[in-house]
């Protein structure tokens, strides 16, 4: 397939353009180690050479080594997991290595300065086992791996925040940290990680075979005598290895371990031995080229952006753009058929069931408090009074769950995929970079500014993927990967905004780790309006869930006009996600799982499973707040970061339980 | 409102047949097909009359199913224009279309947690569309598919449930459902064995007889598009290299320039019916 590449000339061209860019920008660097200091000439002299030698060359050798080192470390999971997708950033790698950074920072300080490394390789490890043990029944199937990793990358990710959050604002420089700021004061860190590159790259070489071979499936390595799970493992160790080296050293840098494999394949690199070459090469490249132009846009006085944030920035779009021509990956089949499930024999009853329970679930709340004295049950004038407090909290939080649940029915029903969910779409992450460019735009901006502004954002993220799943061929695993990719792409936006350290960002960072703290009863109305108004086009759409699952050939052979209605119910399920992220943060699963749980309960009719799951959703979510608010009184937890901690044994649970596909 | 829009349609195609002779079910002037410099029909120029049993041949990527997914406007011609019960198909409703024509994917997509009936009822949207009732005759429609098919006692089975030649059977059914004048299959016989590729071809052969309508039939057997059709179409490359009668198609020099590989003719034990075989 390499013939269907950029041809050879232009190709060489393009590489070797592209080193020259980044050699260039290393010699403004060199000629010029500090721009606009101040002081006389010979003090200039003597300061420029300690700056060279100390802190200039050590960032460039330290760009070049980290993005060699992640650049192999995806090449090698990409290969061992059969998985496009698979990357440090993408398997919780980093996210877990930081969170035990975090951890160690706050509660063992003395580890951290004996033992970063141990605590990161720990963390990452942590990480990537929870991953493996999670789909390792389904046979490390691309996209329960690749949904495993992003639940785990995420959760990890919201618990640094919270953690950060909870510990005022001194945690600041972590945050910055997190981005991946490749800034040195000596030789050691590169050195230690360039010994680390040498001795993957060897161990790599040494397992070249049995690597080959286990591209092929399972049942065919082991039947050419190849230890299957030994390899696995051990090749999953050296990835895991040096991420984790290049995590405890400068923090989380993303994309360079998916795009350095990926761009090495379009490059017309073939065959294993070259891509092992290759692949570290191309993310060496990718890393000192960005670090270059991150250190001459903050050289212009712009603000300080972590390179870890600036790689995601780059490599988001070049990811869109590599899907839209990628034919040389071998796409796996992204195709996860949960097991049929028996119909329940009277699905309005057991919607009324599941209403009463909301019902419960909100009676509890709002009566059943905790207070310094214990637990209290409020009833009579008491009541009255405690209502205008937690009624708008339980409000938000309803209405949040509705909004969710119907989102994610929709989209599931929409790609055809029941893995699909407002959190896999990147859409609720989208919604928070609106929600930034209208904090920094703007002075003060009222809440239905911010809902606007989010809802933007959020539209935004779903035109382009949906623009890239008009093309032909673009089917629900490349939606999927579009997804992941703008997910990541507005992580690392938000990660930037974040590291400013502003006042505004301290609000993002708030709303990141997804609180109803400051839920106040203008605000519950406006959620709920706009809940009701958002849900109410919802049931002149069944017909059209239904026929959309069935896929864009038998939509059209029946006569639905498929992307005019795919328009709509994406357009729809992006504006419920936005006001939802907009009041409890990007993260929460709930929009992925209502409506599992309303089909695992029977509901299969498109128009039964909305109703139960849009009920479910709110039971989850109000109960998840009430939790949130008590569980560990007097101190108030994140509520996005808590109802994904009650969804993730389900979904691990779905995960175990959905055999792998049967054909 | 169904009854309604069954009007319009009946009355498009009555009022066609009124100005002349029964218009062609498809006349096909110059279609070409190509992605990037990929040329897949390099032009195609035929006509196919109502009520007949059309068999598309042709080896590995002659463009067979491509041919039948620019019929059901699945995917537009690069160029050439196609007329469809004497109207230009691309000036067709999405909807108005789907109650003329119907088609079946080479791989039918999992019907994920549908029952039969739910499947078979999908053929009628079409006549009903997003917000019209689905009144008596939709019902009577579905109905009556899901007895000529033989699915009764399927239907309110899990389609998921079902095995592969009923799951096709289902398929089927919805077509049916869709009560048009003509079915486009892609290879419905590809994952079935030889008994149920027998029964289903007889179906939709005993089907379209009863109610006079035409289809066209993408099949990779050469033996069971003899047996079936009235008329086989042999494509290569994308072009028409043949067209006629079982009995005109079914020779050694035929087949063999076809398939480009020696094939020989011999009668059936019973019925005399001419046989295909590798030499």
């Amino acid at each position: 397939m390499a013939e269907r590449g950029v041809p050879m000339p232009r190709r060489l061209l393009l590489w070797g353009g592209l080193t020259l860019a980044a050699a260039c920008l290393s010699a403004l660097r060199i000629a010029d180690p500090v721009a606009g200091a101040s002081g006389t000439w010979a003090q200039a002299e003597a300061l420029e050479q300690v700056i060279l030698f100390h802190s200039v060359l050590p960032r460039m050798a330290m760009a070049i080594v980290c993005g060699a080192a992640l650049g192999l470390a995806g090449a090698l999971l990409q290969r061992v997991l059969r998985n496009p997708v698979a990357e440090p950033s993408t398997l919780g790698v980093s996210a877990g290595a930081q969170l035990a950074l975090t951890v160690a920072t706050l509660h063992a300080p003395g580890l951290m300065e004996a033992a970063r490394e141990g605590v990161a390789l720990a963390g990452g490890l942590g990480a990537v086992g929870l991953i493996l043990a999670l789909t390792w029944r389904r046979g490390l199937e691309p996209v329960a791996v690749a949904l495993a990793g992003m639940m785990v990358a995420l959760t990890a990710t919201t618990a640094s925040a919270a953690l950060i959050l909870a510990n005022g604002e001194y945690m600041f420089s972590l945050f910055i940290w997190g981005g991946g700021s490749l800034a040195q004061q000596s030789w050691g860190p590169c050195i230690a990680i360039a010994g680390r590159l040498a001795l993957g790259f060897a161990a790599a070489l040494l397992l070249l075979r049995p690597l080959a071979i286990l591209g092929l499936d399972d049942s065919r390595a082991r039947s050419l005598g190849v230890a299957t799970v030994a390899t696995r493992l051990a090749v999953i160790g050296i990835a895991v290895w040096l991420a984790a080296s290049v995590t405890a050293e400068v923090g989380v840098i993303g994309f360079v371990g998916l795009a350095a494999p990926a761009l090495a394949s379009l490059g017309g690199v073939r065959r294993l031995g070259a891509k092992l070459v290759a692949a570290p090469l191309v993310g060496a490249l990718l890393l000192w080229l960005t670090d270059g132009l991150v250190q001459l846009l903050a050289g212009v006085g712009g603000e300080r952006v972590p390179t870890g944030a600036a790689t995601a920035l780059l490599g988001g779009p070049l990811l869109l753009w590599l899907l839209l021509r990628a034919r040389m990956f071998e796409w796996p089949r992204f195709d996860a058929r949960p097991a049929p499930v028996r119909r329940a024999r009277n699905p309005a009853g057991m919607i009324a069931l599941l209403g009463a329970l909301a019902l419960a679930a909100a009676a509890l709340a709002l009566a059943l408090g905790r207070g310094p004295e214990g637990w209290t049950l409020a009833g009579g004038p008491l009541l009255a009074d405690l209502l205008g407090w937690r009624g708008p909290r339980v409000a938000v939080a309803a209405a949040a769950g509705a909004m969710l649940a119907a989102a994610g029915t929709v989209l599931q029903r929409v790609t055809g995929n029941p893995l699909a969910g407002p959190e896999v779409l990147g859409v609720g992450t989208g919604a928070g970079v609106g929600l930034a460019v209208a904090l920094f735009a703007l002075s003060a901006p009222g809440f239905a500014i911010e809902l606007a502004a989010s809802a933007a954002g959020a539209v935004a993220v779903l035109a382009g993927i949906l623009v890239l799943s008009r093309r032909p061929g673009f089917g629900a695993e490349r939606l999927l990967m579009a997804g992941i990719a703008a997910g990541a792409l507005c992580s690392a936006v938000l990660t930037a905004v974040i590291a400013t350290g502003s006042p505004q960002a301290f609000q993002l960072l708030r709303w990141l780790s997804g609180s109803t703290n400051d839920a106040t009863p203008a605000k519950a109305w406006l959620c709920l309006g706009t809940a009701a108004v958002l849900l109410a086009p919802l049931p002149f759409m069944v017909r059209w869930l239904t026929v959309l699952p069935l896929g864009d050939e038998t939509a059209r052979a029946v006569g639905l006009p498929v992307h005019r209605c795919r328009t709509i119910l994406v357009v729809l399920a992006a504006l419920l996600t936005a006001t939802a992220a907009l009041v409890v943060g990007p993260l929460s699963f709930v929009g992925l799982i209502a409506p599992h749980l309303a089909r695992l309960l029977g509901l299969g009719r498109p128009a039964a499973q909305t109703g139960g799951a849009i009920l479910i959703g709110i039971g989850l979510m109000v109960m998840s707040d009430w939790l949130a608010r008590t569980a560990a009184f007097p101190y108030q937890l994140p509520l996005g970061l808590f109802a994904s901690l009650l969804a993730g044994p389900y979904l691990v649970w779905l995960l175990g339980r959905t055999g792998p596909r049967s054909r | 409102m169904a009854q309604g829009l069954h009007d319009v349609v009946s009355g498009t195609v009555a009022g066609v047949g009124a100005s002349g002779p029964t218009p062609a079910l498809y006349e096909l002037d110059g279609v070409a097909f190509a992605i990037g410099r990929q040329t897949i029909l390099p032009g195609l120029s035929l006509r196919l009359e109502q009520g007949r049993i059309y068999g598309l041949v042709g080896p590995n990527g002659s463009g067979k199913s491509t041919l039948v997914r620019i019929l059901a406007r699945q995917q537009p011609p690069s160029a050439g224009s196609i007329r469809f019960l004497g109207q230009n198909l691309a000036g067709f409703g999405a909807r108005p279309l789907a109650r003329a024509v119907a088609y079946m994917p080479q791989f039918t997509p999992p019907a994920e947690g549908m029952t039969v009936r739910e499947l078979v009822t999908l053929g009628r949207f079409p006549w009903h569309g997003a917000l019209g009732r689905f009144g008596e005759h939709d019902a009577a429609k579905v109905a009556e598919a899901l007895a000529e098919t033989g699915l009764e006692r399927f239907a309110d089975r899990l389609v998921d449930t079902l095995s592969g030649g009923e799951r096709q059977r289902a398929w089927l059914a919805m077509m049916l459902a869709q009560d048009t004048r003509c079915l486009l299959l892609d290879e419905p016989t590809s994952a079935l064995d030889i008994a149920h590729q027998a029964e289903m071809l007889d179906l939709v052969r005993a089907l379209s007889r009863a109610r006079g309508i035409g289809a066209v039939i993408v099949l990779h057997d050469i033996n069971m598009a003899a047996r079936l059709c009235d008329e086989i179409l042999a494509l290569r490359g994308g072009s028409l290299v043949a067209r006629g009668a079982p009995e005109a198609i079914m020779r050694p020099d035929v087949l063999s320039d076809l398939y480009g590989i020696a094939m020989g003719i011999v009668p059936h034990p019973a019925t005399g019916e001419p046989i295909g075989f590798l030499q």
